[in-house]
């Protein structure tokens, strides 16, 4: 069951009557028991790992907790200590903390990468065997469950906003289960922060007319992003990565192009689809993406693209890898060798490689992903050592940063270069994706065939694509002035009609519903 | 004071360090400029800002910052 099915539209009617119909201190036991039903229905196999997951975080967060409170009352109540006794009795608290969270982060990433890279480990580990004549490992038969990449970084990362004493825990422990297991965003994101989404889960709603229309505003948004775009694109990036090597580098080219759009349509829908939902209910999720393709520079593209995953290996990865001191060494070692100026980058140099290295394999246990991850990670890293190199340039040229066709220009060469990198996941396999970049470089010859530009598409679908895209972009550009619903909401009552039957209507004639097409959404196989 | 608001300045000459108070709420200085500035800081200091410190709370205006540093210098 997906978020866009028949079947789940039928699972949230009823569970938004029982939410708005029970005594309203019940609401989140409904949530509760939606989510445990939701995560049987999309097609968990065992609840045994979200459980272990679940149990131990509630152990660990409540045990800091109670060091925090033992500390607080010794220093309180206890013989008066000195400045220094004091410094002490906070370092050894801390350290205590620190090896409870440790041993959380131990067992939660343990299970993640035994259950989701086992096999990509034993098969490198089998390359380096063979290679030395000893024989192969056999790879497990496990299986990693639905949405573990998703609950297992939020329940880390509440973990550790416990242990920086950023808020206290919640005490119920079935609470705490709904919040790392809350249905809208288990299997998909977006990543939710323990004081911006549990407050909402705990809270008693009340039924609105204005979050039921802005919620199905979005909903229908949502799968008109899914059905007219994402879902039509599927097939010709599809046909061209199946086959690549019977297209030319112009058409590969194209496929990223395709890829790039088809990834942002369908993710992008799907955050619409549960926020939507979510709104229904009165909860306000994360928003994921800020229209990333009118970013002027990768690393805008970044903040502006799943944005609480990167929030979340920015906050939990990147910072205490830059700020360590094996960090601060490198950057000694930067400002001694290569000029202050770059030294001075080389301590958040060091915190990109891993964090791009790790951003890679979260999508996936597979090199493609990690020469994705560590080439966004290579091109932000010379954007940051070239800036004074550019600066010149654009002096030279008198460019004026701030004008409008720079700006736009930037964000061309960005869009088009997010594409081509988008390679490297389009691809079925390592060697196919650097066999086809390959491609893209020496054989970019220009075919003008209809198959050449648009495989496995008819006219009637090209058509259906301009128009969903048009709509899209011109949709895109309002919302970068400012928000659509409400200004949606102080139109006239036929105008606002005509553009929801406008919409509805798209996506009944325009829509892709075939069985074999109507499937899950990219980011749910991560 | 003066010595964090010499530092910010160097950092990002664009920003108006007087007044803001909204920093990182409102992403004018962004994850490398938080990990340059922790080094500028440790360097001119000599304290050892850790994971802990990083909070927006505790880099939302030059105040806090100077705060922070004021802190970490008494322990």
């Amino acid at each position: 069951m997906t978020v866009n099915s028949l079947s789940f539209m039928v699972f949230f009617l009823v569970v938004a009557l029982c939410f708005y119909l029970l005594p309203k201190k019940f609401q989140w036991v409904c949530l509760l028991v939606a989510s445990l039903a939701f995560y049987a229905l999309a097609g968990a196999t065992t609840f045994v790992w979200i459980f272990i997951t679940c149990v131990t975080t509630y152990l660990a967060v409540r045990q800091m907790e109670r060091m925090d409170d033992a500390l607080k009352v010794s220093l309180k109540s206890g013989e008066p200590l000195s400045k220094e006794e004091q410094k002490k009795a906070k370092a050894e608290e801390k350290a205590r903390k620190r090896k409870i969270l440790v041993l959380l982060l131990v067992i939660n990433i343990g299970i993640l990468v035994m259950l989701k890279y086992c096999n990509f480990l034993i098969n490198n580990v089998n390359l380096v065997l063979g290679a030395v004549g000893i024989p192969a490992l056999n790879q497990l038969g496990l299986v990693a469950p639905l949405g573990i990449s998703y609950y297992t970084l939020t329940s880390m990362g509440y973990a550790i906003d416990v242990y920086k004493g950023k808020y206290k825990p919640e005490h119920n422990f079935f609470k705490n289960m709904l919040f790392i297991s809350f249905f809208p965003i288990m299997t998909q994101g977006p990543f939710s922060r323990f004081n911006d989404l549990a407050p909402q889960l705990f809270a008693q709603h009340s039924f609105s007319y204005q979050n039921l229309s802005f919620g199905c505003q979005r909903i229908l948004w949502g799968f008109f992003k899914k059905f007219v775009i994402a879902d039509r694109l599927q097939p010709a990036m599809n046909t061209i990565f199946s086959n690549y090597n019977d297209y030319s580098g112009m058409s590969i080219f194209l496929g990223c192009i395709y890829m790039s759009v088809q990834i942002y349509a369908d993710s992008s829908a799907y955050l619409d689809i549960v926020a939507g939902f979510s709104q229904i209910l009165d909860i306000r999720l994360a928003e994921n993406f800020q229209r990333p393709f009118f970013s002027q520079s990768l690393a805008e593209y970044w903040r502006r693209w799943h944005i609480t995953l990167s929030a979340w290996f920015r906050d939990y990865v990147f910072y205490p890898l830059s700020i360590s001191k094996q960090a601060i060494k490198f950057g000694k070692f930067g400002k001694k060798h290569f000029g202050i100026r770059v030294g001075k980058l080389f301590p958040a140099i060091y915190g990109m490689c891993i964090v791009w290295f790790f951003t890679g394999l979260w999508h996936d246990a597979s090199w493609r992903y990690i020469l994705w991850g560590v080439s966004n990670g290579v091109v932000m890293i010379a954007a940051m050592l070239l800036e004074p190199t550019f600066n010149k340039w654009k002096d030279a040229l008198h460019i004026k940063s701030d004008s409008n066709y720079w700006r736009r220009f930037s964000i061309v060469r960005t869009f088009l270069l997010v594409a081509v990198l988008k390679v490297f996941p389009a691809s079925s396999s390592t060697s196919a994706s650097l066999h086809a970049t390959w491609k893209m470089i020496t054989d970019f010859r220009p075919v003008f065939t209809f198959d050449a530009w648009f495989p496995s598409l008819t006219p009637t679908d090209v058509v259906f694509l301009a128009y969903g895209l048009i709509f899209f972009l011109i949709v895109s550009n309002i919302q970068e002035k400012h928000p659509v619903r409400p200004w949606l909401a102080e139109k006239p009552l036929v105008v606002r009609w005509l553009i929801y039957f406008l919409l509805l209507g798209s996506i009944l004639t325009m829509g892709v519903f075939n069985i074999s097409m109507v499937g899950g959404f990219a980011y749910a196989q991560f | 004071m003066e010595k964090v608001m010499e530092i910010l300045k160097e950092l990002r000459p664009d920003v108006d360090f007087e007044n803001c108070t909204t920093l990182i709420d409102d992403g004018i200085l962004d994850s490398f400029d938080i990990v340059s500035l922790i080094g500028e800081l440790t360097d001119a200091f000599d304290v050892e800002i850790s994971f802990d410190d990083i909070d927006p709370e505790n880099f939302n205006s030059a105040e806090k910052i100077y705060a922070l540093i004021q802190k970490l210098e008494e322990e």
